[in-house]
């Protein structure tokens, strides 16, 4: 497959991710590491229904949103319900959890040799086999999700979501609930990180854990941190950019057995530096 | 006749320091009452507990004859009592009227679902409110400044803000942290005239206060507190002409 | 039989992770960072310990070593990173993202020189098998964890309570304001805690490795372990933490009787879960 259309294809698709990280992590402030879980549980279960010829992929893509929304709200309720840092031990948790599902339970996920040969996206009766309708489909996602993203920030919602970054005890005091606007921005990000997920799933053709493992979740916060916190330019920056990186790394002569850890090593040393030097982000608003 | 807002055996302690000790008062709807008392004699307390940001151990408050015990923050607003911070607590990056729209009720599109599926019908409903929101600035004199970012307004303006935004809520029952502290000589006149006519507009008022003047020039009635228990409760003048009562607050420097 | 056997390897784990949980925990509630990255120092020391002896080094210089290395990188990650974020009065949120991102840069440098692959250690004697009561066995490396991890929980407890710069660190833990008011000088303690902290989980960091061998990554799972028994145990216990560490360890040792190894992390998982809806407080939050 042409290069081009494949970055474009996978840089929309993160595109989502980041928004949903964005609205997680930047927006309603909760540090999580398992947002990778949570795309992960929405490329299986289309993967699943695909396969499986439950239904075709809008109807299995509507599921995974849904089932992303419920993973999402329960994965952050502990972390505006309970105080101190016991939401990191929870984000951790239901990372490494995921991964040991994704890895053990080999009848729903085939184990770490991952589920082969997912059919190719539909769209009403028609299936999208060759891979420009493919991108096609995957961008149109991404500018869908872009203009929800804006639609929602430019509403009152977004107008509450800023406010409560400023000063929670202010917008209580406002009569208004922090809770429910948070919970709701949770939502939202579950629900694009679920379609991120299926997306992702009939692209490839091919998913297995390692694509939803906790260096995934690293990366879609580095995503965020290095586009920047907030804003939609932040969230789509951030991605295409951090695609790039592993083609630039091919430049350098790097030996193949540590290019993973490289990578990863760069994503560990952009965080640092843009907490240091530029908590914004490249175009967005302080952390 | 039941008690517009009514406190009764109020007690709240942090750790083994009471802040309230058996505190009880009423107060009456569409009087401006005041609250005073030396520093530390658990005047925002009583602010905190009436408008649900801490709940007392024991005691209870009622409004309109209505137990708000347990209640959250945002269902007193809703309720009808909203109050505002003695270190105001604005949102600095948004502008003017942004904070007094983020504290307007009932909002189409607050919620992501409505913003999403019905963006004209938002937009729509938000330039109503936008006007709205200008009525009440204009209300408190700060139309000019609707478009301004808070960090540049003044602070005798920032002031008028917080009561413009406390104005927002539509609540009946407005509870104002020392909303005449620090402003100069012109400004405070100006506050005093504002919460005057929020009285005539069928507000109720119940205002921390440490200066005696502003107290005697507003108040209807005064509660003065001390070490988290209510010492008296009168006309200003009684209160602000009683020795004893003074030698508590001024140490006897007066 | 099998039980017993799985009693006995659930104390060893539990004594090691007791060590990472009181270590993890000295830092918490001294400097109140989420201190993700002490994974990485964890993992550090089994790899410098391990390089030390392909080198040719003696044993216990080889731990020595890999100990003065974990104090001198916990050191430089509060003086580097933390003291810096602090200054810029940077968020709890950037703080923690910070933390994670030393994590990975700590990690992958390891996976980098290292290659990912499991490293076995190479000493002979470490596999020596010891009978404890009929077929119950344990090695020597098992019962060196045992007793290094008593001697450390042993060292610490009489630190912060006989010692005066102990007592310092828990007064800066108890109250910074006061403490910073009295001269006590936190930035400079919290220095100290980080490379205590540091020093401490290098115990566990070489001992652990020595039966299960080293992997870049494997550093999350004791640590996200460690910090679910301190805060069962109650946030600021010694005792607290290291005694629900072994709590923990004996009932993923025991589980595996019922359940196979594989889902242990949800056994720790769910035990965590249980904690925040019955006990979010901890089982020895008042004896501090």
């Amino acid at each position: 497959m042409d290069f081009w259309l494949s970055y474009l294809t996978l840089a929309s698709i993160y595109v989502l991710l980041g928004l949903s990280t964005n609205l997680l992590v930047g927006i309603a402030g909760i540090f999580s590491v398992s947002q990778a879980a949570v795309f992960g549980v929405g490329a299986y279960i289309v993967a699943y229904f695909l396969m499986n010829d439950v239904m075709s992929f809008l109807p299995a893509l509507a599921i995974a949103a849904v089932c992303c929304i419920a993973l999402n709200i329960l994965v952050t309720l502990p972390a505006l319900r309970v105080s101190g840092d016991y939401f990191v031990v929870t984000s951790f948790g239901i990372q490494l959890l995921a991964t040991a599902v994704f890895t053990n339970w080999t009848d729903g996920t085939g184990g770490a040799n991952g589920l082969p040969g997912i059919p190719p996206p539909d769209l009403f009766g028609k299936a999208l086999e060759d891979s420009s309708s493919e991108t096609m489909l995957c961008v149109g996602g991404m500018v869908l999700g872009c203009l929800i993203f804006w639609l929602v920030m430019r509403a009152p919602f977004g107008r509450l979501l800023r406010a409560i970054r400023e000063d929670e005890l202010a917008v209580a005091a406002a009569g208004k609930s922090v809770l429910r606007a948070k919970v709701s921005a949770a939502a939202l990000a579950g629900a694009f990180a679920g379609t991120a997920g299926g997306l992702y799933a009939t692209f490839l053709s091919f998913i297995d854990p390692s694509s939803f493992d906790l260096d995934s979740s690293i990366l879609l916060l580095t995503m965020v941190v290095v586009g920047g916190a907030r804003t939609l330019a932040g969230s789509i920056i951030g991605p295409f950019l951090l695609l790039a990186l592993p083609q630039i790394l091919t430049l350098v002569d790097i030996p193949t057995t540590i290019a993973a850890a490289a990578r990863q090593l760069i994503y560990g040393v952009l965080l640092i530096a843009f907490m240091l030097f530029r908590p914004q982000g490249l175009a967005g608003e302080k952390l | 006749m039941t008690p517009y807002l009514q406190a009764t055996g109020v007690e709240v302690s942090f750790g083994g320091l009471k802040a309230l000790n058996d505190c009880s008062f009423t107060i009456q709807q569409g009087r401006i009452t005041c609250l005073v008392g030396p520093n530390g004699a658990g005047k925002t307390t009583i602010f905190n507990v009436i408008t649900g940001f801490l709940r007392p151990g024991t005691g209870s408050v009622s409004f309109k004859g209505q137990a708000l015990d347990g209640w959250k923050p945002q269902a007193i607003v809703a309720a009808g009592i909203a109050r505002t911070f003695q270190n105001l607590r604005l949102f600095i990056d948004l502008t003017a009227v942004d904070n007094v729209l983020a504290s307007l009720p009932g909002q189409v599109g607050e919620e992501p679902v409505a913003a999403i599926f019905r963006p004209f019908h938002v937009g729509s409903a938000q330039r109503r409110r936008r006007e709205e929101a200008r009525a009440i600035l204009d209300r408190v004199g700060l139309s000019a400044r609707a478009n301004d970012f808070v960090r540049n307004l003044s602070y005798g303006e920032q002031k008028l803000l917080i009561i413009a935004r406390v104005l927002a809520t539509g609540a009946e029952l407005l509870l104002l942290d020392e909303p005449a502290s620090g402003l100069s000589a012109g400004a405070l006149e100006g506050v005093m005239t504002l919460l005057r006519r929020l009285q005539d507009d069928g507000k109720t008022l119940l205002v921390v206060e440490h200066n005696t003047r502003v107290v005697q020039k507003i108040a209807d009635d005064v509660l003065f507190l001390h070490q988290g228990h209510l010492m008296a409760q009168g006309s200003p003048e009684t209160i602000v002409n009683d020795p004893a009562l003074a030698e508590i607050y001024f140490g006897g420097a007066l | 039989m099998l039980a017993l056997q799985l009693l006995c390897n659930g104390i060893v784990t539990g004594c090691a992770l007791g060590i990472v949980a009181i270590s993890f925990s000295f830092v918490y509630s001294t400097t109140k960072i989420f201190h993700v990255a002490h994974a990485g120092v964890y993992t550090m020391g089994g790899y410098i310990a391990w390089s030390m002896l392909e080198h040719g080094f003696p044993a216990p210089v080889a731990f020595l070593v890999a100990v003065a290395a974990c104090t001198a990188l916990g050191a430089l990650i509060q003086t580097g990173l933390y003291a810096r974020l602090e200054q810029r009065r940077a968020t709890h949120l950037v703080v923690l993202i910070a933390s994670l991102g030393a994590l990975a840069v700590i990690q992958n440098i390891l996976a980098s020189v290292y290659s990912a692959n499991i490293l076995q250690f190479n000493l002979p004697w470490g596999s020596k098998v010891f009978t404890v009561v009929g077929d119950v066995r344990l090695t020597v490396t098992q019962l060196l964890t045992v007793v290094c991890s008593l001697a450390a929980y042993g060292a610490v407890m009489w630190f912060s309570h006989g010692t005066i710069l102990g007592k310092q660190i828990r007064a800066v833990a108890s109250n910074p304001f006061l403490a910073e008011i009295t001269r006590l000088r936190p930035r400079r303690v919290h220095v100290y805690v980080m490379a205590i902290a540091s020093a401490l989980v290098c115990v566990p960091g070489v001992l652990v490795p020595l039966d299960f061998g080293l992997q870049p990554y494997n550093g999350i799972t004791p640590l996200l372990t460690a910090t679910i028994a301190m805060i069962a145990g109650g946030v600021g216990s010694i005792t607290g933490a290291f005694v629900l560490a072994i709590v923990i360890a004996e009932l993923q040792n025991m589980s595996l009787l019922f359940i196979p190894g594989e889902w242990s992390i949800g056994i720790t998982f769910f035990i965590f879960v249980i904690f925040m809806l019955f006990r979010p407080t901890g089982l020895f939050a008042a004896a501090r």
